[in-house]
């Protein structure tokens, strides 16, 4: 009996997660009032357009060492060269724009393939039991255990040196895209283990509703939450990666990258140390900006973590 | 206790199939060019030794088929006979031993101070939600693992070695005269700046975690139920908050040991520490390719070891695992 | 019957990014020496947190902001940190609504227990508190103690760890028990059963009871006086008896007309609408907004604690005009 009383004078409670237009306006809503979410969003905004309308203002092309020849090789910041120049006269402030063009390219379209990658895996391995499903999880689990990190270096060299080296950043998406997808994945099978068991969709089973319907009704928009949470550090993760590959000499040759100016910066580090100082700091600030604007959208979207 | 010795075999016969997939992964790798010495005359070209090549050719029982030489692969692995590095014309095996050491000291070390340092941190950041300290403190933590470490480490090594003098830039010792007058502090010093740097990570990552984790703690009834139940405060936050919080991260910091393995090259490049991630890397760029596979398959075996003991430590700590 | 818990006017608010939640906003009760005294209301309506603040554990950000809570002749809110943990477990103690929750998942049921007999008391050597927490466990009604003694939470049934919670909570025989909906989560039959062991727990260990409960037949089976708590506030006080047949308060009839009954066939009624935001609560009467009585003063005034006889109070504009309906 007291179960009865139970529905009639509590406030009703919500049973299950499912999104409709009102919840994405609720969680940016929610969203809108973390100062530190906000701010990365304004962070990363802000670098989007840098890196699409600053190209426009840069005052040299990529890699240009035309100051060489002025002989401004290696001079400090001024009001012509804002960051200064490194040993071959190349104006770090250019090269950081086109820099940062780069980089994000090779944040967030490494992120979409390996987003891609994931999705694809991880709802195979969340949907299919039995041997395939563990033949999956073993691939993730195998992916954990091997050094990644030093893998993507070794690839990204042996392919250059024997195979072919015009593909330029192209290259780094690649090996990125295809080396960061098991977090994902492993994620997406567990969130779509849990919704599966859910009881609703137990329910709508039980009505007869079709695996397609299921699919994108209520696991499409359930595991999109974690997957954008993942998918905004993953930018984050692969712009590190991309500037450490780049300060250990394994990237391309010729191309401007942050990771790229850093390298060359670290070698004079004693007498031009602003070469490595400034690319350095704006790769700080877009990552944190990544970061924030993820752990912001973790806040947000997850009911499960509100006060 | 019979539920953690079956956890236990559980998790031992785990490991099985993926070594197996890594030493396949490493082999293929080998074999990509048809057999491993295609693939070193394609990057050596002419420039290889004829000893070291008569002796890899006996390695790789090149002429066998590739399942007989995977078999054989297999069998030296077990015996810890990784070939012959080609720069340094030396066993792989012998070489890595000390690799290994220089690295897990040098992660161990900054993974103990990390802890000691921020376990304390996190649980007043926990408890002081949304004050002033609580925000400088995830502040101060979300800038640590947005900073290239090898970066960081390059300023370290600008103000601390290049404009100040008072500690070593690189190395992991000496070469002639010991820094500070005895070869213990020379040891010290030059762990100083990479430790500092790797704690600063580290730290961010635990008490970003454990913040977390602690706050969702601290909200259960059993939180509650223990300080009504009379307990002092520091023991309801030691005793039963703390150690619920901590023990998924258990399985965290396990996984990032495995990964810090390796997962410090830019670091270890930085400061020139002659650990495994800054060793791969001059194998790479070298294509040293017994040098380079000898390392992945060695650090593959040891995160496989560090995730078994971790679970095995999960399914101590927490009782509700060993059951699944 | 002198009081044994005295609570006056007590206020604990939640300073949440939101805005100040006023969770308790001038509670009054009064509990005498070996009742069982119902506190009840909707979830939300300040009940837990009254209890939560005369232990003095409130969770952060909440906090005790004004009020006076005396209990034997002492006045709580003046303790020190140390004399008040002297007081938890040892004299006030408190079972919780969820029994998956209110056990830490890496304990044995032992640890806990002799963690609960110890605090504050380390005289009792560890095989004294073994032998104790073994027959707490019997107590509680428990089959096979030493074997459950050995157990992990996760590997007992709802009702048991409500039974070990109890246990717990009555390590060092405390006067004063809170019981925070401690059969809620329960199903139906295991809740009956937890009930009469609490009653019978009462009797022989000589306790005062405080049953928090939004249910109104637990309410009428286990406890002599009542006070209805609505959105932080008291609205009605009185023994059980005359709250259930003569009711002054119109949240007191609307819970009343909520609960089920057996030998009348009656449509059920819920109460109306929701439980009012307490960061921004209702000016004047807070029920007004659901009150199908309300009226123009309602709105405005906030209505005064009126005794309407020995031992019943009521916060209400119209008691004297209205005629309510009770239990028939």
């Amino acid at each position: 009996m007291s179960q009865l009383t139970e529905e009639q004078t509590a406030p009703p409670k919500r049973v299950h997660r499912q999104r409709s237009a009102t919840q994405w306006a609720v969680a940016w809503r929610r969203f809108k009032r973390n100062k530190s979410g906000v701010a990365g969003l304004a962070i990363v905004i802000a670098f989007v357009v840098f890196a699409i309308f600053g190209p426009l203002f840069a005052p040299y092309p990529p890699r240009s060492t035309e100051s060489l020849l002025q002989g401004q090789a290696g001079q400090p910041p001024s009001w012509k060269h804002p960051f200064g120049t490194e040993i071959n006269g190349i104006d770090v402030f250019s090269d950081s724009i086109w820099g940062a063009r780069n980089d994000l390219w090779i944040g967030v379209a490494a992120t979409a393939i390996a987003t891609l990658i994931g999705l694809a895996v991880g709802a195979l391995a969340g949907y299919s039991r039995g041997v395939i499903g563990g033949i999956l999880l073993g691939i993730i689990q195998f992916f954990f255990v091997i050094p990644t990190l030093l893998l993507i270096l070794l690839f990204s060299r042996v392919f250059q040196v024997l195979v072919y080296q015009g593909f330029g950043v192209n290259l780094i998406v690649l090996i990125l895209g295809l080396f960061g997808w098991p977090g994902i994945s492993f994620v997406i099978r567990g969130e779509i283990f849990r919704v599966r068991e859910l009881e609703f969709i137990q329910a709508e089973k039980a009505l007869g509703a079709g695996n397609l319907r299921i699919l994108f009704r209520h696991i499409v928009p359930n595991v999109l939450t974690p997957v954008i949470v993942l998918a905004s550090l993953l930018v984050a993760g692969n712009i590190l990666t991309e500037v450490v590959l780049f300060f250990l000499g394994f990237g391309p040759a010729n191309v401007a990258t942050w990771g790229e100016l850093i390298e060359e910066g670290v070698q004079y580090v004693s007498v031009y140390p602003w070469v490595a100082l400034f690319p350095g700091l704006l790769v700080v600030t877009l990552v944190l900006g990544f970061n924030l604007l993820g752990d912001g959208l973790a806040d947000a979207l997850n009911p499960r973590l509100r006060e | 206790m019979g539920s953690l010795i079956n956890y236990i075999i559980r998790r031992v016969l785990f490991m099985i199939p993926v070594f197996i997939g890594v030493t396949l992964f490493t082999f293929l790798i080998g074999n990509a060019a048809g057999n491993p010495i295609n693939l070193i005359r394609l990057a050596f070209k002419g420039t290889l030794p004829q000893n070291v090549y008569l002796q890899l050719v006996a390695y790789y029982h090149i002429g066998e088929n590739p399942l007989i030489r995977y078999l054989y692969y297999l069998w030296d692995l077990i015996h810890f006979d990784l070939g012959l590095s080609i720069t340094s014309q030396r066993p792989v095996a012998s070489e890595i031993g000390p690799w290994v050491w220089t690295t897990l000291y040098l992660q161990l070390s900054a993974l103990a101070l990390a802890l000691l340092i921020g376990i304390p941190i996190a649980i007043y950041s926990a408890r002081h939600q949304h004050s002033k300290s609580d925000t400088t403190i995830t502040g101060i933590a979300i800038f640590g693992y947005s900073t290239p470490t090898f970066w960081l480490g390059i300023i370290f090594i600008y103000i601390f070695s290049f404009y100040l003098r008072v500690l070593p830039s690189s190395g992991a010792v000496s070469a002639i005269t010991p820094w500070w007058g005895n070869w213990t502090l020379d040891r010290i010093a030059h762990l100083i700046l990479p430790m500092t740097v790797l704690t600063y990570v580290q730290l961010a990552t635990i008490i970003r975690l454990l913040r977390g984790n602690l706050l969702e703690v601290l909200k259960q009834d059993y939180i509650l139920a223990a300080m009504a139940s009379g307990l002092k405060e520091r023991a309801v936050i030691y005793g039963h908050a703390l150690r619920n919080a901590i023990t998924p991260i258990i399985t965290i910091i396990g996984l990032s040991l495995g990964a810090s393995l390796a997962g410090a090259p830019g670091l270890e490049t930085a400061f020139s520490w002659p650990g495994l991630g800054y060793e791969f890397t001059q194998a790479a760029l070298a294509l040293d390719i017994p040098t380079v596979l000898g390392i992945t398959v060695i650090i593959s075996v040891m995160v496989l070891v560090a995730n078994l003991a971790t679970d095995l430590v999960y399914g101590f700590l927490d009782p509700r695992v060993r059951v699944s | 019957m002198e009081d044994l818990l005295k609570v006056e006017d007590l206020r604990t608010y939640f300073f949440t990014e939101a805005g100040v939640v006023k969770a308790v906003d001038g509670i009054s009760l009064d509990v005498r020496k070996g009742e069982s005294h119902g506190l009840v209301g909707e979830s939300g309506s300040g009940k837990s947190v009254t209890a939560l603040s005369v232990m003095r554990i409130v969770p952060k950000p909440g906090k005790i902001v004004g009020g006076k809570i005396s209990f034997d002749g002492t006045d709580l809110l003046t303790l020190k940190e140390d004399d008040m943990r002297r007081v938890r477990g040892s004299k006030i103690a408190m079972v919780f609504q969820d029994p998956i929750s209110s056990l830490d998942p890496l304990y044995t049921v032992g640890k806990q227990l002799i963690e609960a007999i110890r605090a504050n008391n380390e005289t009792v050597s560890k095989e004294q508190a073994r032998d104790m927490a073994i027959s707490l466990l019997s107590n509680v009604e428990i089959s096979e103690p030493e074997r459950r003694f050995n157990q992990y939470p996760h590997e007992l049934s709802g009702g048991m760890k409500q039974r070990i919670a109890i246990a717990r909570a009555l390590a060092r025989t405390p006067t004063l028990l809170f019981a925070d909906e401690p059969t809620t989560n329960l199903d139906v039959t295991i809740q009956a059963q937890v009930l009469n062991l609490m009653k019978d727990l009462k009797k022989n260990f000589n306790m005062t009871l405080v049953l928090i409960t939004h249910d109104m037949g637990i309410i009428a089976e286990m406890t002599s006086r009542v006070t209805v708590v609505y959105a932080g506030q008291v609205s009605e006080s009185a023994e059980t008896h005359t709250l259930f047949y003569h009711p002054t308060h119109p949240y007191t009839e609307a819970l009343l007309k909520a609960v089920p009954r057996l030998d009348k066939r009656k449509q059920l009624q819920s109460v109306g609408g929701n439980i009012p935001n307490l960061i921004d609560p209702p000016t004047g009467c807070r029920f007004h907004p659901r009150c199908p009585y309300a009226i123009q003063i309602c709105k405005e005034k906030v209505p005064d604690y009126e005794e309407v006889e020995t031992d019943h109070f009521v916060a209400c504009h119209r008691w004297k005009e209205l005629s309510l309906v009770g239990v028939q």
